[in-house]
């Protein structure tokens, strides 16, 4: 389903929606801002001091200082595109386990990003969405630990829409509109958005581990075929994606045999 | 499982017509039997024609609480117990809960969370735990003094691994 362009010019700042309604649970507590300086921040500071219920969701469509991974910046110009940060309390699995929590919601972002698009969509290993060799979607996942469990967990999503110019030195972005070259209405996406994540986050719940673990790879960037990888000393090499380990690590087929990376560890040649 | 949750437990169970419940979460394991435990087999309890839920049988932190009385009255919370205790004995550890990499403040321009003699409370943070990308701020389960930093600040942790050393007040 795409919405079309031509009620561009009616796309406001601020959004219709008082809550997401598509959902049985995720966005019924809604927070919408016009500018935040970061979704996830705001979210984490909320559920210091109050207790949000689970699926609360906090979003923005100016998102004035976007956290990439590992403190890179996430260059989102105003009103363009979709930021938004998903409150859950897992209490059903513990935090050793949070790897599968990842893949679910990275399968989420997924869904959400191949139904508008006519091309194919994967995950870049870990959590980024790639259409072709472009970036066009990051989470960055915020837990908080408590003994074992996960006490609460802070799902940021950032996704281009409708931006087309990237100024900053962003190695690879895309966005749906510069793939499929029409505006598209950020009050559906969000909602639309809402419920691909939370239909992956039911599937978790009921236990499908190994369904999404399957899937994960199913829909891996680069499985299965050979490419270039680099190694924190600079080294480059030739290998090849042949699964994930149990806690997330990525392992490579190469001609120094089977090896397994986290994320410090290995950097892909794009 | 928290002390809250165990009494919410508790009453979960004894509204229900459950007879026996037990529940396993990693090493942790609980067993309550039911009123209606007694009734099914009557012949085999005499003691346990309590009208109150028992906890049969619990790990060591929880005995005290088992051995209260009526389990879903308030009893003190028995905290500081959960605690693995460190060589010293006076001393609590926080332990890592995943595989990891140990961070000391949320970013490198931004303050360390604590340091030695800095006081924690229940849920105060104390660190982030970082593994894949997910970023895992850890809360601490003790209160009192942080007397030790076991770890150094972006090195890598393992499942279980004391952090901190901390001295109840």
């Amino acid at each position: 389903m795409q919405t079309s362009s031509n009620n561009s010019a009616n796309l406001t700042k601020l959004t219709r929606l008082d809550t997401i309604k598509k959902t049985l649970f995720v966005g019924k507590e809604f927070y919408h801002f016009p500018e935040l300086a970061s979704t996830n921040d705001y979210a984490i500071k909320f559920s210091s001091k109050s207790k949000p219920s689970e699926g609360t969701v906090i979003s923005t469509y100016k998102q004035a200082q976007g956290m990439g991974q590992a403190g890179s910046k996430w260059e989102s110009e105003p009103d363009k595109n979709i930021s938004m940060s998903l409150i859950l309390h897992p209490k059903f699995m513990v935090a050793r386990d949070q790897f599968i929590l990842n893949q679910a919601i990275s399968l989420g972002v997924l869904d959400f990003v191949k139904n508008y698009i006519s091309s194919s969509a994967k995950i870049k290993w870990s959590n980024d969405i790639y259409i072709s060799d472009k970036k066009v979607a990051g989470i960055l996942i915020q837990n908080t630990l408590v003994s074992r469990n996960i006490q609460s967990c802070i799902i940021g999503v950032g996704i281009n829409i409708n931006q087309t110019i990237f100024k900053s030195d962003a190695p690879n972005p895309t966005s749906l509109k510069l793939e499929m070259g029409i505006d598209f209405d950020l009050d559906e996406l969000l909602e639309m958005l809402c419920w691909f994540i939370e239909k992956r986050y039911l599937q978790l719940m009921a236990n499908s581990f190994e369904k999404i673990k399957v899937e994960y790879l199913d829909n891996l960037y680069r499985y299965m075929e050979d490419a270039l990888y680099q190694i924190p000393d600079g080294q480059v090499f030739r290998g090849r994606i042949i699964g994930i380990e149990e806690f997330g690590k990525l392992i490579i087929e190469s001609k120094n045999g089977i090896q397994s990376f986290d994320t410090k560890q290995i950097k892909f040649i794009i | 499982m928290k002390f809250s949750e165990i009494q919410e437990l508790v009453k979960l169970i004894n509204k229900s017509n459950l007879t026996e419940f037990k529940l396993k979460e990693g090493d942790f394991e609980i067993s309550i039997r039911t009123k209606n435990y007694g009734k099914v087999r009557a012949k085999d309890i005499q003691a346990l024609q309590s009208s109150v839920p028992q906890v049969v049988s619990v790990p060591a932190p929880m005995q005290a609480m088992a051995a209260a009385p009526a389990p879903v009255a308030a009893a003190p919370a028995p905290i500081p117990a959960e605690a693995p205790a460190s060589e010293n004995k006076n001393t609590l550890l926080i332990k890592s809960p995943i595989v990891g990499t140990f961070y000391r403040s949320a970013g490198p321009d931004k303050e360390n969370y604590v340091g030695i003699g800095s006081i924690v409370e229940v849920g105060t943070v104390v660190c982030i735990v970082e593994a894949m990308k997910l970023f895992n701020e850890i809360e601490s389960e003790v209160s009192g003094k942080i007397v030790k930093i076991l770890v150094d600040n972006e090195s890598p942790v393992q499942y279980d691994q004391p952090l901190f050393e901390v001295e109840p007040i």
